[in-house]
């Protein structure tokens, strides 16, 4: 049981004349169980193709596609089955509803050679699963942007797909619309048991909603794991970038052992590791912004300890719940990125401050 | 006198009504076609379907002739098989309105059908309709503007053609002579009283036609 996909594809646009062709290569593969699996990554990641081709809209080039148990495309045997014959649930990014048919024909469509009764009793288990009853007469441009989502998700989950694929299906949508529809598609997860597939852009929705995170980055998937592990151990420095991972040290040199954990230089700066590095010479390594803490200067906080820095702030930006604040470290040209709470310091541009990060907070990667 | 509108009216609706009717199918095929499928020599065919809207009607009917007389490619078979000719009798005047509307109906279905969401038929075909079922539930619907103007434009077109249907079907009375040859005729031999029947007959035809168009545009409008 479960989603097994392995594919691969190269496209080719024509560049201007005289340059050259733009190629794209797309070389994903990936396990997943009956579980709720986000594809994350940035725009243009191949995320959106991936999931086209599980659906059977587009056609990879070699590799297969099962679906519990149930073979979709195999290059080798040239399986290839029609959209029609796959029948995925598919929320599309834009919605998708039918203008010109309402509420009711849009969820009933896909209820192909069902007799009226079942069709009407499915349309009304379906309406209320999403909680839209009473919208059934309405055509989707008399509909809030939630409600369409909600009406896309019912339309896709009537017959009862074996698989429901979204792309990006809350981008437009506000946040606590956002919230509460992804608490809905968790719970119908778990109520169906079937493998859903969720594309975002977004870390946050990642983080909240999978039980499995896939990364793709560039056609290639570069990590696969539940979101603690994709967030907290990234594999590598895409990952660490995508997860929000700001502050990256390339390549630095692993000097020897403390307390704490390991030592690594780099940039002129030394940082102490909770992570395991035992075994190599250069790694890379990073800090989550909101991990960092920022005190008002006071000689009497620096001490030998690993990862106490002294440092001048150059530039705050106020998120409203937080502020993100450019510190440069004294001796050396290396600036952090921090978020501290508002209300911790006052706004302090030029001012000097003290940096201190926990060993367990500088993730090793590579 | 009366008879000698009624008669050239009739005949214009007849090849008017039939060749959009025809015009109406192909056009819907081939537009689909040129707007949602991939297939070798698609350049070829569009610039066949569209040369007509192009070329000077006589040329268009030169080359019906061509294709069509007795020692033509098509002509001459359908003369071996049938003994009979298409040339001159009121079935080729339908081919000519039918060849010269063609390319209107085409430009314009096959726009609207490229400017419905193609998103609209992947959602459908996800949901287990074919093809032909997403065409005719889904695409055409959506569509159905462009279609109707397509629709529209052709008959009004097929209602004045004169010069491919002058070279194909002549200008026999009461077998081919359409409203449009009429009135040349009337006018030329001086029959002034008949040329304003006709051309009054005419107009009101074709008023009638867009009139009624717009009513069902209306109608459409969701």
């Amino acid at each position: 049981m479960g989603v097994k996909v392995s594919l691969s594809k190269v496209y080719r646009s024509r560049g201007r004349k005289g340059g050259r062709d733009d190629v794209f290569s797309l070389n994903v593969s990936f396990e997943v169980g009956n579980e709720l699996v986000v594809l994350f990554g940035r725009s243009g990641s191949g995320k959106t193709t991936t999931l086209r081709c599980i659906a059977g809209l587009e056609t990879p080039e070699c590799g297969s596609i099962v679906v519990n148990g149930k073979t979709y495309y195999d290059s080798d045997s040239g399986v290839d089955l029609q959209p029609q014959y796959r029948r995925p649930g598919y929320v599309f990014q834009n919605y998708a509803l039918f203008p010109h048919m309402d509420v009711r024909k849009n969820i009933v469509y896909g209820l192909k050679g069902w007799d009226g009764a079942k069709k009407e009793e499915r349309l009304f288990e379906m309406l209320r699963l999403l909680h839209i009853e009473g919208l059934e007469g309405r055509y989707p441009s008399q509909l809030s942007g939630g409600q369409k989502q909600r009406v896309a998700l019912a339309r896709a989950l009537a017959p009862s797909p074996d698989i429901l694929l979204l792309d990006e299906p809350f981008s437009a949508l506000d946040m606590v619309v956002r919230m509460r529809l992804r608490e809905r598609i968790k719970v119908i997860q778990k109520e169906l048991g079937i493998p859903v597939l969720f594309i975002t852009h977004s870390p946050e929705e990642a983080f909240s909603l999978a039980d499995r995170v896939v990364v793709l980055h560039e056609g290639r998937v570069h990590q696969s794991g539940s979101p603690r592990e994709v967030f907290y151990s990234p594999v590598d420095r895409d990952v660490a970038e995508l997860v929000g991972v700001s502050n990256i040290f390339e390549d630095g040199d692993v000097v020897g052992r403390s307390p704490e954990g390991f030592v690594l230089e780099g940039r002129g700066m030394q940082f102490v590791t909770g992570s395991d590095v035992s075994g190599s010479d250069t790694v890379s390594w990073g800090v989550r912004p909101e991990n960092i803490h920022l005190m008002a200067y006071d000689k009497d906080l620096l001490s030998d300890e690993g990862n106490v820095f002294a440092g001048t702030v150059l530039d705050v930006t106020d998120k409203g719940s937080s502020k993100l604040m450019a510190v440069e470290l004294d001796g050396s040209n290396v600036v952090l990125l921090c978020d501290v709470p508002t209300r911790l310091l006052d706004d302090a541009m030029g001012s000097r401050v003290i940096v201190k990060i926990a060993a367990k907070d500088v993730l090793v990667f590579e | 006198m009366l008879e000698d509108a009624l008669i050239p009216l009739s005949i214009t609706l007849k090849v008017a009504v039939l060749s959009t009717c025809l015009v109406a199918v192909f056009g819907i095929l081939i537009s689909y076609a040129l707007a949602r499928r991939d297939f070798r020599g698609k350049w070829l065919a569009d610039i066949l379907v569209t040369l007509p809207l192009v070329l000077p009607p006589t040329v268009t009917g030169y080359l019906l002739v061509v294709l069509l007389g007795k020692n033509g490619a098509i002509g001459s078979f359908l003369f071996e098989m049938t003994g009979w000719s298409l040339l001159f009798t009121w079935h080729a005047a339908v081919i000519a309105a039918f060849v010269v509307s063609l390319p209107l109906m085409v430009k314009t279905t096959a726009s609207a059908i490229s400017a419905v969401d193609r998103e609209l038929e992947y959602a459908a075909y996800t949901l287990g309709h074919s093809e032909l079922e997403t065409m005719l539930f889904v695409t055409l619907p959506l569509a159905k503007k462009g279609i109707l103007a397509g629709i529209v434009l052709s008959f009004a077109r097929a209602v004045g053609e004169f010069g491919a249907t002058l070279m194909v079907a002549g200008n026999i009375p009461g077998k081919t002579n359409t409203m449009s040859l009429s009135i040349y005729t009337a006018f030329q031999s001086g029959n002034d009283t008949l040329a304003n029947i006709l051309v009054i007959t005419l107009v009101v035809v074709s008023l009638l036609s867009m009139a009624l168009a717009a009513k069902f545009v209306d109608r459409w409008s969701v």
